[in-house]
């Protein structure tokens, strides 16, 4: 039986109705000043598809974190099959029932698909791979997998790597299967047979946990829909709900649980809104381009920018806004469409052109890029400068006046650091974070772009920053802000455009911000049809 | 002061691992000479008075000084680079082969200092051409440069082989070489001392690589490169551009090594002749923490092991190839050193990371 082979040791038989499987029941976790979850409860019953919904940073990865044994709660306890349950490691969880499919897989491209099946199993010393690949041949058939056991993992597709992944922990009997993001890499075609296969999972009484922010999908796949918000469940709507009220409705309560209530952000310190747009500093006509797997990241995206406004681009991590940022500041490579900078087109010209005619470009990844560890906050400080009067001469040093600049922007930006030789990596995030703005700033752009400049900081480094930007916009330059914090967007944009997909699916002007619109295109790329609000 | 120590490159913290590691290999060498029935003392005591205290000893030591001294200050531009240039040996035989046949050519003809210029500059040359297929590659199809610079080592052995067996051979004499070059237009000696300027010539590398990295722009760049590629990257610096020219410029200075055995010890190039140099400079360099003046100390340390090794295999009879196993020691002791030492400065503070030759090894790692 199909039953046998997906799940060697198969699941009891028992249908809904049952006990549920996993009760997790005030569950609180705290990294440093951040509460990440706040006394949450979750329960998964067998034969159920269970979607967990949040925006970024709402609780819903470590929450099932704690799950798969990776952080230990500081609050809160776990219950299996009723059973109170302590689950530290994630080869704990396993051993236990609970497999989890990351979005990173974890399989070994050089490794056959039954080598990465097994790989970690207990088996002994003997590796006997006869009945092992017996169970294999039925499970892959099952999953519509058109490849043989022996077949390097390095030729399949990302879809099929995925189903392999899945495979790979139900061969370890799992009853209860956790999937973070699992449809953000695959193709729509990729998609529908995830879900198929997951509905067959469901059948068999498997209960399945699926992580995401696409609001659609959960309406599609799940059964039943925890909705998280800063830590803390804020609703549940179970099997009856969701089968009583219409798509839409539900579709409109699930925007209100994540992004209604929030307060009106009109009027804020730091918004200014200048009255009328000045003229056009930055130009993208049907901007398209690759994200680092080679898949399309940006789409055919046009947008102008204009002097003395900052543009938010709020949506979801991942949609394309990062990808955009890199090829406006010349990092990456457009596939078609132009940029022009003040009437002077300049696609694909580099960085160091595109930073000369008055782009400059805040990473998202201040460490990993923005910065170099080894180095002192000086050279830091002139990373980008370095070839340019008064640093350099022809290509001497300057040494002094590399030291000057770097002690006039620690002073002017109150970059707290022993001095301007210290090194990068004794620093702080936020100082670094402050370091890097003001870098750029020095070089005057005439556009800056943003990515997630106030990710990790304190509040009061965040307010600095974002009202830095402010001041930029408001000196008669523009301001590319892209963020996930939506709240943050809605207090320093002049306009607001929300990514999905990799397209700018709305534009709003200030004064036009709706939160639960804006919600709605950042979860599903469209606005609610027909129903008012 | 800090700021004034880390300027000049001249921190001593970072030396004790280099200096543990070279007592742990020793100690560790000898546990295999006493082993192995040798007295690990009395081999040691020779290979100190032979290498360092005799006159002779000392004289041998400064000369072969010259070319670890020239062929690291051109590792040190690639590896602060975060190139590997594994080619070294290569480099050094083809700017070897190259120098001497244009020496042979020139002989006699011009002064005697024009020769040498163009021999040095003919080694330059013939290094940068052995460099220039991996860089290539590199560039073209992105063939990681550990891997074809290793190779275009057997590659050079042979082709030079090869060589100096029908075109370059001397057509005078039966054995596969160039054309000796007569000893009084060889390079002369430093004045009051029985070495050959090729010393002073290695020191002025040095000192001109760490210029380059003091205080020059390129210099600059390459160290951002090496130590965050990705940074260098998102500052618009023109990292492959200047990769390759790292790589280039090292096999330069290797192939110039080559051109100071040449006009310095051998008078000539013969088929088959690999002195080795490559894995000598890639651990002293490693020792010296990719620090420039510090391969000075080291480059003299590791020139008294080769020196004082071989008088140490014919009187302690010990095997030549020991000298090998104790530099193979070192940097096995000190990978376990930096270890050590990241591992300590993690817990007192996160200064550790910065250190170049940790950064690098660490790269190294993670580089397939």
């Amino acid at each position: 039986m199909a039953n046998d082979a997906l799940t060697p040791r198969p699941p009891l038989p028992d249908g809904r109705g049952g006990e549920p499987r996993v009760e997790m029941l005030g569950i609180s976790k705290r990294f440093g000043p951040v509460l990440a979850n706040d006394n949450v409860d979750l329960t998964l019953w067998p034969g159920e598809i269970h979607a967990v919904l949040g925006e970024n940073g709402a609780g819903k990865t470590t929450l099932m974190n704690v799950l798969s044994g990776m952080y230990q709660p500081d609050d809160g306890q776990i219950l299996l099959d009723g059973q109170p349950a302590v689950i530290k490691t994630p080869i704990d969880a396993l051993e236990q029932g609970i497999g989890t499919v990351y979005q990173h897989f974890t399989l070994v491209p050089n490794l056959s698909v039954i080598e990465n099946v097994v790989l970690g199993t207990k088996t002994g010393f003997r590796l006997d791979l006869g009945n092992a690949e017996r169970q294999l041949q039925t499970m892959l058939a099952d999953f519509a997998l058109n490849t043989t056991p022996q077949t390097e993992v390095r030729h399949l597709s990302i879809g099929q790597r995925q189903r392999i992944e899945i495979i790979k922990v139900l061969f370890r009997g799992t009853r209860v299967l956790l999937l973070d993001e699992p449809t953000s890499v695959l193709t729509p075609v990729e998609v529908e047979g995830l879900f198929a296969i997951l509905r067959r999972l469901r059948e068999q009484g498997v209960a399945v946990v699926i992580i995401t922010h696409k609001l659609d999908e959960a309406l599609d796949l799940s059964d039943r829909i925890t909705v998280l918000r800063q830590g803390r469940k804020v609703g549940v709507l179970d099997p009856e709900t969701l089968a009583a009220s219409d798509r839409e409705t539900s579709r409109l309560r699930i925007v209100e649980l994540m992004f209604g209530g929030r307060p009106s952000s009109e009027g804020s310190d730091v918004a200014s809104g200048s009255a009328a747009p000045g003229e056009t500093l930055l130009t993208l006509s049907a901007i398209s381009a690759d994200g680092d797997r080679g898949a399309p990241a940006v789409k055919n995206l046009s947008l102008d920018l204009h002097r003395g406004e900052v543009f938010g681009i709020a949506g979801v991590d991942g949609n394309g806004q990062k990808e955009l940022g890199e090829v406006i500041a010349g990092q990456r490579r457009s596939t078609s469409g132009s940029l022009a900078i003040d009437g002077r087109t300049l696609t694909n010209q580099g960085v160091s052109a595109i930073s000369r005619a008055g782009i400059g470009y805040v990473t998202d990844d201040r460490l990993g890029e923005g910065s170099v560890p080894g180095q002192s906050v000086a050279e830091n400080a002139v990373l980008k400068t370095i070839g340019l009067a008064p640093f350099s001469r022809k290509f001497w040093l300057n040494r002094k006046a590399i030291e000057r600049h770097a002690e006039a922007l620690i002073e002017q930006f109150d970059v707290r650091t022993p001095s301007a030789s210290t090194q990068l990596t004794l620093l702080s995030g936020g100082n670094i974070q402050k370091l890097l703005l003001a870098r750029e700033l020095a070089m005057k752009p005439k556009v800056l772009v943003c990515n997630k400049p106030t990710y990790g900081l304190d509040i009061r480094t965040a307010q600095f920053v974002l009202k830095t930007l402010r001041e930029q916009a408001n000196d008669g330059n523009a301001v590319l802000l892209i963020s996930s914090e939506l709240d943050e967007l809605l207090d320093v944009s002049d306009r607001l455009g929300v990514m999905y997909n990799g397209e700018l699916v709305a534009i709003f002007e200030r004064g036009e911000f709706d939160v639960e619109t804006i919600g709605q295109l950042m979860l599903t790329g469209r606005r609610a049809t027909g129903v008012a609000a | 002061m800090t700021e004034r120590a880390r300027l000049s490159g001249m921190s001593l913290t970072p030396l004790v691992s280099s200096l543990v590691a070279i007592l742990m290999a020793f100690v560790i060498g000898g546990i295999f000479l006493e082993a192995t029935g040798k007295d690990a003392l009395e081999a040691y005591r020779i290979l100190i008075d032979r290498g360092l205290l005799s006159n002779t000893g000392l004289t041998e030591t400064l000369k072969k000084m010259a070319p670890l001294l020239i062929a690291s200050s051109g590792l040190l531009v690639a590896l602060r680079a975060g190139v590997w240039n594994i080619g070294i040996d290569g480099q050094f035989m083809v700017g070897a082969l190259f120098s001497a046949v244009t020496g042979a050519a020139l002989v006699g003809d011009v002064p005697d200092p024009v020769m040498w210029i163009a021999a040095f500059a003919a080694g330059f040359i013939g290094g940068v051409a052995w460099a220039l297929i991996p860089a290539l590659l590199r560039v073209r199809f992105g063939l990681n440069e550990i891997i074809t610079t290793l190779m275009m080592n057997y590659v050079a052995l042979n082709v030079t082989a090869w060589l100096v067996k029908g075109p370059a051979k001397d057509p005078k004499i039966v054995a596969p070489q160039t054309r000796q070059i007569p000893l009084e237009h060889r390079l002369p000696k430093i004045p009051g001392s029985d070495v050959h300027i090729g010393l002073l010539v290695g020191l002025v590398c040095i000192i001109l690589v760490a210029i380059l990295f003091r205080s020059t722009v390129p210099g600059f760049m390459l160290d951002v490169i090496g130590r965050n590629r990705r940074a260098a990257v998102h500052a618009g610096i023109p990292v492959a551009t200047l990769m390759v020219v790292a790589l280039l410029v090292s096999g330069g200075f290797a192939g110039m090594a080559g051109a100071n055995d040449v006009f310095g010890v051998q008078g000539l190039f013969k088929g088959n002749w690999n002195p080795g140099y490559g894995f000598t400079a890639f651990a002293l360099v490693y020792l010296a923490r990719l620090n420039s003046l510090l391969i000075v100390p080291f480059a003299f340390f590791f020139s008294f092991l080769l020196v004082g090794g071989d008088s140490m295999a014919r009187r302690a009879d010990v095997p030549t190839y020991f000298i090998e196993l104790l530099e193979g020691l070192m940097l096995l002791c000190f990978a376990v050193a930096v270890y050590l030492e990241r591992r300590w400065s993690q817990r007192t503070a996160r200064a550790a990371s910065s250190d170049p030759a940790t950064t690098s090894l660490a790269v190294a790692g993670e580089s397939e």
